[in-house]
């Protein structure tokens, strides 16, 4: 798996989400958000695009690949 | 199934075996056993006292036919239903003792040295439904796209293993006849390949279980 830093607990607070309520919003499970931001699991680029639009930020800034 | 329609099927099963039992007992008892013992077939004529035995054999015949059909059917709709909502079948973990059959395939040695019959062995495969363990524990579960990505893992990777070990057996086998019998060989590849596809059905199972568990072990909430 590519490594890489995410970033999306930060926006998720900026946004006043909990894990669960992402989980439903992107429609995965809360265990998917948790390992999203963990940086444990590499997502499709329709759950990146999905989570970016839920937490109004841009992909880059979330998921940062060196 | 609604639990009224279990209970007529049940029903119908019971009064199959009922039938099938009775119509044994009056042929034994007053039919010189027809139709119960082995019989030449090519000389067979038709007597009314060979009616109990006809009709309770075509009744259970036709209850397995209908109960197969049914089963079909029956996943046919649970596997549309998963792919409509996403969402995994509902099964019992208790569903899983059916592995237990598996056992039954150690009669494959009484009957092989009392009739000769291998087929027995193929009961090892039930050792398969072990899985159901697994599943009933995932059922239930919202699959989302990394539940999809751990299913396809799990299965590639009981697909590698079996088709390894199946792989390492045959060539072990084909080294040399076993026990300097080829009987013997061709028993044992039986035995090993029930055994494998066993463990095909159930690695599957087991291995998503896995991946999808440890992935939760140190997990927390925020």
């Amino acid at each position: 798996m590519a490594e890489f830093e995410c970033r999306l607990k930060k926006y998720r607070l900026l946004k006043d989400l909990t894990q669960e309520q992402l989980a439903a919003q992107v429609g995965v499970r809360r265990e998917t958000i948790m390992r999203l931001e963990k940086a444990q699991y590499n997502p499709s680029l329709k759950l990146a695009i999905d989570i970016s639009r839920a937490v109004e930020a841009p992909i880059e800034e979330i998921f940062i690949f060196d | 199934m609604k639990k009224n329609k279990t209970k007529i099927w049940v029903g119908c099963g019971i009064f199959c075996i009922a039938a099938v039992l009775l119509s044994v007992w009056y042929a034994a008892t007053f039919n010189d056993s027809r139709l119960v013992v082995p019989m030449d077939f090519g000389s067979y004529a038709f007597t009314p006292k060979d009616l109990p035995m006809i009709l309770s054999i075509t009744l259970a015949c036709g209850y397995a036919i209908a109960l197969f059909v049914l089963l079909f059917v029956r996943a046919g709709k649970s596997r549309r239903k998963v792919a409509q909502t996403n969402i995994t079948r509902k099964i019992n973990p208790k569903l899983g003792f059916l592995g237990l059959l598996g056992f039954f395939g150690l009669t494959g040695f009484w009957t092989y040295s009392t009739i000769g019959a291998v087929f027995p062995f193929a009961f090892f495969l039930f050792f398969g439904f072990f899985g159901f363990f697994y599943e009933g524990r995932m059922s239930g579960t919202f699959m989302d796209e990394r539940f999809r990505e751990n299913a396809a893992r799990a299965q590639l990777n009981s697909y590698k293993i079996t088709f390894v070990i199946t792989l390492a057996v045959l060539i072990v086998l084909c080294q040399g006849k076993l026990f300097s019998s080829l009987e013997y060989t061709l028993i044992a590849a039986v035995i090993a390949l029930s055994l494998t596809l066993a463990l095909g059905l159930f690695l599957p199972e087991y291995l998503l279980y896995r991946y999808d568990h440890d992935d939760q072990m140190d997990e927390g909430e925020e």
